[in-house]
Protein backbone atom coordinates (compact mmCIF):
# COMPACT_ATOMS: atom_id res chain seq x y z
CA UNK A 1 0.00 0.00 0.00
CA UNK A 2 1.65 3.49 -0.87
CA UNK A 3 1.45 5.96 1.82
CA UNK A 4 -0.98 7.95 -0.52
CA UNK A 5 -3.54 5.29 -0.33
CA UNK A 6 -3.93 5.47 3.57
CA UNK A 7 -6.62 7.61 5.56
CA UNK A 8 -3.41 9.96 6.54
CA UNK A 9 -2.68 9.92 2.84
CA UNK A 10 -5.85 10.99 1.43
CA UNK A 11 -6.86 13.08 3.95
CA UNK A 12 -4.64 14.64 6.34
CA UNK A 13 -3.82 17.78 4.21
CA UNK A 14 -7.13 18.52 3.58
CA UNK A 15 -8.18 18.38 6.90
CA UNK A 16 -5.07 20.48 8.31
CA UNK A 17 -6.56 23.17 5.26
CA UNK A 18 -10.06 23.24 6.63
CA UNK A 19 -8.52 23.50 10.20
CA UNK A 20 -6.34 26.33 9.24
CA UNK A 21 -9.15 28.18 7.44
CA UNK A 22 -11.17 27.68 10.48
CA UNK A 23 -8.33 29.14 12.89
CA UNK A 24 -8.07 32.17 10.48
CA UNK A 25 -11.64 32.44 9.62
CA UNK A 26 -10.58 32.45 6.14
CA UNK A 27 -13.76 31.82 4.74
CA UNK A 28 -12.76 31.30 0.68
CA UNK A 29 -10.08 28.81 1.87
CA UNK A 30 -12.46 27.32 4.21
CA UNK A 31 -14.73 26.43 1.08
CA UNK A 32 -11.87 25.36 -0.54
CA UNK A 33 -10.94 22.90 1.41
CA UNK A 34 -14.32 21.62 1.87
CA UNK A 35 -14.70 21.68 -1.68
CA UNK A 36 -11.55 19.10 -2.20
CA UNK A 37 -13.21 17.16 0.69
CA UNK A 38 -16.51 16.87 -1.26
CA UNK A 39 -14.59 15.75 -4.34
CA UNK A 40 -12.18 13.39 -2.60
CA UNK A 41 -15.20 11.58 -0.72
CA UNK A 42 -17.42 11.26 -4.27
CA UNK A 43 -13.61 9.27 -5.89
CA UNK A 44 -14.42 6.89 -2.69
CA UNK A 45 -17.86 6.30 -2.69
CA UNK A 46 -18.98 7.47 -6.10
CA UNK A 47 -18.10 3.53 -7.39
CA UNK A 48 -20.00 1.75 -4.64
CA UNK A 49 -22.76 4.37 -4.86
CA UNK A 50 -23.66 3.99 -8.37
CA UNK A 51 -23.22 -0.37 -8.08
CA UNK A 52 -25.75 -0.12 -5.34
CA UNK A 53 -28.34 1.99 -7.83
CA UNK A 54 -26.87 -0.04 -10.40
CA UNK A 55 -28.54 -3.37 -8.37
CA UNK A 56 -31.74 -1.74 -7.31
CA UNK A 57 -32.57 -0.46 -10.98
CA UNK A 58 -31.92 -3.61 -12.19
CA UNK A 59 -33.95 -5.56 -9.55
CA UNK A 60 -36.68 -3.01 -9.86
CA UNK A 61 -36.81 -3.31 -13.52
CA UNK A 62 -36.70 -7.46 -13.09
CA UNK A 63 -39.56 -7.07 -10.15
CA UNK A 64 -41.48 -4.97 -13.20
CA UNK A 65 -40.91 -7.52 -16.29
CA UNK A 66 -41.99 -10.30 -13.37
CA UNK A 67 -45.77 -10.84 -14.16
CA UNK A 68 -46.20 -13.35 -11.67
CA UNK A 69 -45.67 -11.44 -8.82
CA UNK A 70 -48.52 -9.00 -10.45
CA UNK A 71 -51.02 -12.13 -10.78
CA UNK A 72 -49.88 -12.89 -7.32
CA UNK A 73 -50.88 -9.56 -5.52
CA UNK A 74 -53.61 -8.53 -7.85
CA UNK A 75 -55.28 -12.19 -7.84
CA UNK A 76 -53.87 -15.12 -5.89
CA UNK A 77 -53.12 -13.51 -2.49
CA UNK A 78 -56.59 -11.85 -2.27
CA UNK A 79 -58.55 -15.16 -3.39
CA UNK A 80 -56.92 -16.91 -0.88
CA UNK A 81 -57.77 -14.51 1.65
CA UNK A 82 -61.30 -15.07 0.57
CA UNK A 83 -60.98 -18.70 0.65
CA UNK A 84 -59.89 -18.88 3.62
CA UNK A 85 -62.70 -16.27 4.96
CA UNK A 86 -65.16 -18.97 2.84
CA UNK A 87 -63.81 -21.80 4.94
CA UNK A 88 -64.31 -20.02 8.20
CA UNK A 89 -68.10 -19.43 7.13
CA UNK A 90 -68.39 -22.93 6.34
CA UNK A 91 -66.92 -24.38 9.45
CA UNK A 92 -68.91 -22.13 11.69
CA UNK A 93 -72.46 -22.80 9.49
CA UNK A 94 -71.18 -26.41 9.80
CA UNK A 95 -71.21 -26.11 13.72
CA UNK A 96 -74.18 -24.35 13.83
CA UNK A 97 -75.94 -26.52 12.04
CA UNK A 98 -74.83 -29.56 14.56
CA UNK A 99 -75.56 -27.96 17.31
CA UNK A 100 -79.20 -27.17 16.38
CA UNK A 101 -79.26 -30.39 15.73
CA UNK A 102 -78.26 -31.13 19.38
CA UNK A 103 -80.06 -29.07 20.69
CA UNK A 104 -83.14 -30.59 18.92
CA UNK A 105 -82.38 -33.82 19.76
CA UNK A 106 -81.84 -33.17 23.63
CA UNK A 107 -85.42 -32.60 24.72
CA UNK A 108 -86.85 -35.92 22.85
CA UNK A 109 -83.93 -37.95 24.51
CA UNK A 110 -84.52 -36.13 27.54
CA UNK A 111 -88.90 -37.03 26.92
CA UNK A 112 -88.24 -40.81 26.03
CA UNK A 113 -86.25 -41.14 29.38
CA UNK A 114 -88.84 -39.76 31.63
CA UNK A 115 -91.54 -41.32 29.89
CA UNK A 116 -89.64 -44.89 30.10
CA UNK A 117 -89.19 -44.51 33.59
CA UNK A 118 -92.64 -43.23 34.33
CA UNK A 119 -93.93 -46.38 32.16
CA UNK A 120 -91.72 -48.58 34.94
CA UNK A 121 -92.54 -47.33 37.87
CA UNK A 122 -96.73 -47.59 36.68
CA UNK A 123 -95.79 -51.11 35.20
CA UNK A 124 -94.31 -51.94 38.79
CA UNK A 125 -97.28 -50.21 40.72
CA UNK A 126 -99.65 -52.26 38.31
CA UNK A 127 -98.69 -55.38 39.15
CA UNK A 128 -96.14 -56.30 36.38
CA UNK A 129 -95.68 -59.67 37.61
CA UNK A 130 -98.97 -60.72 37.54
CA UNK A 131 -99.15 -60.27 34.06
CA UNK A 132 -95.54 -61.31 33.50
CA UNK A 133 -97.25 -65.20 33.80
CA UNK A 134 -99.61 -64.66 31.31
CA UNK A 135 -97.49 -63.82 28.53
CA UNK A 136 -93.69 -63.33 27.75
CA UNK A 137 -94.19 -59.46 26.42
CA UNK A 138 -95.27 -57.53 29.43
CA UNK A 139 -91.19 -59.02 30.80
CA UNK A 140 -89.76 -57.54 27.40
CA UNK A 141 -91.34 -54.81 27.74
CA UNK A 142 -89.67 -53.86 31.06
CA UNK A 143 -86.44 -54.83 29.80
CA UNK A 144 -86.93 -52.40 26.97
CA UNK A 145 -87.93 -49.81 29.42
CA UNK A 146 -85.47 -50.19 31.16
CA UNK A 147 -82.57 -50.31 28.61
CA UNK A 148 -84.50 -47.17 27.17
CA UNK A 149 -83.79 -45.63 30.68
CA UNK A 150 -79.87 -46.43 30.50
CA UNK A 151 -79.21 -45.54 26.89
CA UNK A 152 -80.71 -42.25 26.73
CA UNK A 153 -78.63 -41.46 29.46
CA UNK A 154 -75.32 -42.60 26.93
CA UNK A 155 -77.16 -40.22 24.58
CA UNK A 156 -77.33 -37.83 26.54
CA UNK A 157 -73.54 -38.14 27.50
CA UNK A 158 -73.12 -38.39 23.51
CA UNK A 159 -74.69 -35.60 22.51
CA UNK A 160 -73.42 -33.48 25.22
CA UNK A 161 -70.14 -34.67 24.00
CA UNK A 162 -71.07 -33.33 20.64
CA UNK A 163 -71.86 -29.92 21.77
CA UNK A 164 -68.64 -29.50 22.91
CA UNK A 165 -66.46 -30.91 19.92
CA UNK A 166 -67.69 -27.96 18.09
CA UNK A 167 -65.63 -26.14 19.95
CA UNK A 168 -63.17 -27.02 17.22
CA UNK A 169 -64.71 -24.49 14.74
CA UNK A 170 -63.63 -21.47 17.19
CA UNK A 171 -59.93 -22.84 17.42
CA UNK A 172 -59.75 -23.92 13.89
CA UNK A 173 -61.26 -20.43 13.17
CA UNK A 174 -58.78 -18.38 15.53
CA UNK A 175 -55.97 -20.01 13.64
CA UNK A 176 -57.25 -19.43 10.25
CA UNK A 177 -58.26 -15.84 11.49
CA UNK A 178 -54.10 -15.11 12.17
CA UNK A 179 -53.61 -16.90 9.09
CA UNK A 180 -55.73 -14.10 7.14
CA UNK A 181 -54.06 -11.22 8.75
CA UNK A 182 -50.80 -12.87 7.84
CA UNK A 183 -52.62 -12.78 4.19
CA UNK A 184 -53.61 -9.43 4.48
CA UNK A 185 -50.34 -7.95 5.34
CA UNK A 186 -49.08 -9.63 2.71
CA UNK A 187 -51.55 -8.51 0.01
CA UNK A 188 -50.54 -5.17 1.47
CA UNK A 189 -47.00 -5.56 1.08
CA UNK A 190 -47.06 -7.53 -2.58
CA UNK A 191 -49.73 -4.47 -3.89
CA UNK A 192 -47.25 -1.76 -2.74
CA UNK A 193 -43.98 -3.20 -3.69
CA UNK A 194 -46.00 -3.17 -7.16
CA UNK A 195 -46.97 0.29 -7.25
CA UNK A 196 -43.22 0.96 -6.30
CA UNK A 197 -41.93 -1.17 -9.07
CA UNK A 198 -44.32 1.03 -11.51
CA UNK A 199 -43.77 4.23 -10.10
CA UNK A 200 -47.08 4.94 -9.00
CA UNK A 201 -46.55 5.44 -5.38
CA UNK A 202 -42.97 5.60 -3.38
CA UNK A 203 -44.95 7.80 -0.46
CA UNK A 204 -46.19 4.07 1.53
CA UNK A 205 -42.85 2.21 1.88
CA UNK A 206 -42.42 3.92 5.21
CA UNK A 207 -45.54 3.34 6.79
CA UNK A 208 -44.90 -0.58 5.47
CA UNK A 209 -41.84 -0.64 6.98
CA UNK A 210 -43.14 0.67 10.18
CA UNK A 211 -46.00 -1.85 10.41
CA UNK A 212 -43.70 -4.36 9.60
CA UNK A 213 -41.24 -4.09 13.00
CA UNK A 214 -44.62 -4.29 14.98
CA UNK A 215 -44.87 -7.09 17.13
CA UNK A 216 -48.37 -8.78 18.02
CA UNK A 217 -48.44 -8.15 21.50
CA UNK A 218 -49.45 -10.90 23.24
CA UNK A 219 -51.45 -9.10 25.30
CA UNK A 220 -54.15 -9.17 23.09
CA UNK A 221 -54.10 -12.97 22.54
CA UNK A 222 -52.23 -14.78 19.69
CA UNK A 223 -55.04 -17.78 19.47
CA UNK A 224 -54.60 -21.54 20.03
CA UNK A 225 -51.30 -23.19 20.63
CA UNK A 226 -49.81 -25.01 17.24
CA UNK A 227 -47.57 -27.53 17.98
CA UNK A 228 -44.10 -26.87 16.09
CA UNK A 229 -45.32 -23.45 15.38
CA UNK A 230 -46.33 -21.32 18.23
CA UNK A 231 -43.06 -20.11 20.49
CA UNK A 232 -43.00 -19.37 24.11
CA UNK A 233 -43.21 -21.84 27.27
CA UNK A 234 -46.70 -23.19 26.83
CA UNK A 235 -48.39 -24.74 29.82
CA UNK A 236 -50.77 -27.56 28.41
CA UNK A 237 -52.61 -29.41 31.31
CA UNK A 238 -55.28 -27.94 33.86
CA UNK A 239 -53.32 -29.06 36.98
CA UNK A 240 -50.42 -27.13 35.64
CA UNK A 241 -52.43 -23.83 34.86
CA UNK A 242 -54.24 -24.70 38.60
CA UNK A 243 -50.64 -24.64 40.20
CA UNK A 244 -49.41 -21.62 37.93
CA UNK A 245 -52.52 -19.90 39.28
CA UNK A 246 -52.39 -20.84 43.11
CA UNK A 247 -48.32 -19.48 42.57
CA UNK A 248 -49.34 -16.33 41.68
CA UNK A 249 -50.49 -13.60 44.49
CA UNK A 250 -54.31 -12.56 43.64
CA UNK A 251 -54.84 -16.19 41.77
CA UNK A 252 -57.32 -18.47 42.30
CA UNK A 253 -57.72 -21.96 40.90
CA UNK B 1 -78.79 -20.46 45.35
CA UNK B 2 -75.82 -20.78 42.82
CA UNK B 3 -78.46 -22.55 39.67
CA UNK B 4 -80.07 -19.13 39.90
CA UNK B 5 -76.67 -17.31 39.02
CA UNK B 6 -76.73 -14.35 36.57
CA UNK B 7 -74.16 -15.06 33.90
CA UNK B 8 -72.59 -13.40 31.10
CA UNK B 9 -70.27 -15.52 28.43
CA UNK B 10 -68.07 -13.04 26.49
CA UNK B 11 -66.61 -14.92 23.16
CA UNK B 12 -66.53 -13.27 19.69
CA UNK B 13 -67.11 -16.61 17.70
CA UNK B 14 -71.19 -17.47 18.22
CA UNK B 15 -70.58 -21.27 18.10
CA UNK B 16 -68.73 -21.26 21.19
CA UNK B 17 -70.68 -18.82 23.21
CA UNK B 18 -73.51 -21.54 22.42
CA UNK B 19 -71.09 -24.64 23.48
CA UNK B 20 -70.89 -22.64 26.77
CA UNK B 21 -74.30 -21.75 27.39
CA UNK B 22 -75.51 -25.40 26.17
CA UNK B 23 -73.27 -26.46 29.14
CA UNK B 24 -74.48 -24.63 31.86
CA UNK B 25 -78.00 -24.69 31.08
CA UNK B 26 -76.84 -28.80 31.20
CA UNK B 27 -75.52 -27.44 34.86
CA UNK B 28 -78.80 -25.69 35.71
CA UNK B 29 -77.35 -22.38 35.14
CA UNK B 30 -80.39 -21.01 32.68
CA UNK B 31 -79.80 -17.39 33.34
CA UNK B 32 -77.13 -16.63 30.47
CA UNK B 33 -76.80 -13.58 28.78
CA UNK B 34 -74.38 -13.72 25.77
CA UNK B 35 -71.49 -10.93 24.15
CA UNK B 36 -69.13 -10.66 21.54
CA UNK B 37 -65.95 -8.61 22.93
CA UNK B 38 -64.93 -6.76 25.82
CA UNK B 39 -66.80 -3.52 24.47
CA UNK B 40 -70.48 -4.93 24.49
CA UNK B 41 -69.72 -7.10 27.22
CA UNK B 42 -68.73 -4.13 30.00
CA UNK B 43 -71.92 -1.61 29.70
CA UNK B 44 -74.00 -5.36 30.28
CA UNK B 45 -72.18 -6.00 32.96
CA UNK B 46 -72.25 -2.55 34.19
CA UNK B 47 -76.43 -2.45 34.02
CA UNK B 48 -76.76 -6.24 34.63
CA UNK B 49 -76.49 -7.40 37.91
CA UNK B 50 -74.24 -10.34 36.44
CA UNK B 51 -73.09 -12.62 39.50
CA UNK B 52 -70.63 -14.28 37.14
CA UNK B 53 -68.50 -14.15 33.77
CA UNK B 54 -67.16 -16.33 31.77
CA UNK B 55 -64.87 -14.57 28.97
CA UNK B 56 -62.62 -15.40 26.17
CA UNK B 57 -59.07 -14.06 25.66
CA UNK B 58 -58.57 -12.89 22.42
CA UNK B 59 -61.27 -10.87 20.67
CA UNK B 60 -61.24 -7.88 18.10
CA UNK B 61 -62.27 -4.65 20.37
CA UNK B 62 -61.41 -5.27 24.11
CA UNK B 63 -59.65 -8.40 24.84
CA UNK B 64 -60.65 -10.72 27.47
CA UNK B 65 -57.60 -9.32 29.52
CA UNK B 66 -58.92 -5.66 29.45
CA UNK B 67 -61.82 -6.78 30.33
CA UNK B 68 -61.07 -8.65 33.80
CA UNK B 69 -58.85 -5.27 33.91
CA UNK B 70 -61.76 -2.99 33.19
CA UNK B 71 -64.17 -5.61 35.97
CA UNK B 72 -61.53 -5.38 38.90
CA UNK B 73 -60.65 -1.70 38.39
CA UNK B 74 -64.55 -1.14 38.78
CA UNK B 75 -66.04 -0.51 42.42
CA UNK B 76 -69.05 -2.23 41.54
CA UNK B 77 -67.89 -5.22 39.96
CA UNK B 78 -64.15 -5.65 41.57
CA UNK B 79 -65.34 -8.55 43.02
CA UNK B 80 -67.44 -10.48 40.55
CA UNK B 81 -65.65 -14.34 39.67
CA UNK B 82 -64.00 -13.92 36.25
CA UNK B 83 -63.50 -17.08 35.00
CA UNK B 84 -60.96 -17.28 31.75
CA UNK B 85 -61.74 -19.55 29.18
CA UNK B 86 -59.45 -19.33 26.52
CA UNK B 87 -57.19 -21.06 23.75
CA UNK B 88 -54.31 -18.50 25.01
CA UNK B 89 -51.93 -21.09 26.92
CA UNK B 90 -48.48 -19.35 27.20
CA UNK B 91 -47.12 -19.52 30.89
CA UNK B 92 -46.82 -15.56 30.96
CA UNK B 93 -50.31 -14.48 29.56
CA UNK B 94 -51.74 -17.23 32.55
CA UNK B 95 -49.25 -15.16 34.75
CA UNK B 96 -50.44 -12.07 33.40
CA UNK B 97 -54.01 -12.85 34.08
CA UNK B 98 -53.63 -14.24 37.90
CA UNK B 99 -51.86 -10.87 37.90
CA UNK B 100 -54.87 -9.20 36.81
CA UNK B 101 -57.04 -11.00 39.24
CA UNK B 102 -58.77 -13.90 37.24
CA UNK B 103 -60.40 -16.16 39.54
CA UNK B 104 -60.23 -19.32 37.42
CA UNK B 105 -58.93 -19.99 33.92
CA UNK B 106 -59.60 -22.92 31.40
CA UNK B 107 -57.35 -23.93 28.50
CA UNK B 108 -59.59 -24.72 25.20
CA UNK B 109 -60.31 -27.29 23.99
CA UNK B 110 -61.84 -28.07 27.70
CA UNK B 111 -64.50 -30.76 29.56
CA UNK B 112 -67.56 -30.17 30.56
CA UNK B 113 -66.35 -31.94 33.78
CA UNK B 114 -63.98 -29.33 34.20
CA UNK B 115 -66.12 -26.17 33.11
CA UNK B 116 -68.10 -27.44 36.07
CA UNK B 117 -65.27 -27.83 38.27
CA UNK B 118 -63.83 -24.41 38.15
CA UNK B 119 -67.02 -22.97 38.73
CA UNK B 120 -68.08 -25.08 41.36
CA UNK B 121 -64.61 -23.78 42.99
CA UNK B 122 -64.86 -20.24 42.30
CA UNK B 123 -67.95 -20.40 43.82
CA UNK B 124 -66.98 -22.12 46.95
CA UNK B 125 -64.50 -19.62 47.27
CA UNK B 126 -66.25 -17.10 46.98
CA UNK B 127 -68.68 -18.20 49.61
CA UNK B 128 -65.68 -18.93 52.21
CA UNK B 129 -64.70 -15.39 51.41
Amino acid sequence: MSQDDTLQGRYRSIVDELAGALDTNDEAAFRGAFDRLRAQLNVEFNPELKRITADAQSALRRFREEARLEVLADHEVPDARRRLAHVVKLTEEAAHRTLDLVEQSTPLVDRMSVEAAQLLEEWGLHGSRQLAVSTMWPERATESLERAVRETEHVRRYLSQMLLAQGYQDLSGQIISSVIKLVIELERVLGELVALAHGDDTRRMPALKLEQTQPQPDLNGTGPHVPGVSRGQVVDSQDDIDALLASVAGGSS
Amino acid sequence: MSNAMKILVVDDFSTMRRIVKGLLNELGYTDVTEADDGNTALPLLKGGAFDFLITDWNMPGMPGLDLLKAVRGDAKLAKLPVLMLTAEAKREQIIEAAQAGVSGYVIKPFTAQTLKEKIDKILASKAAA
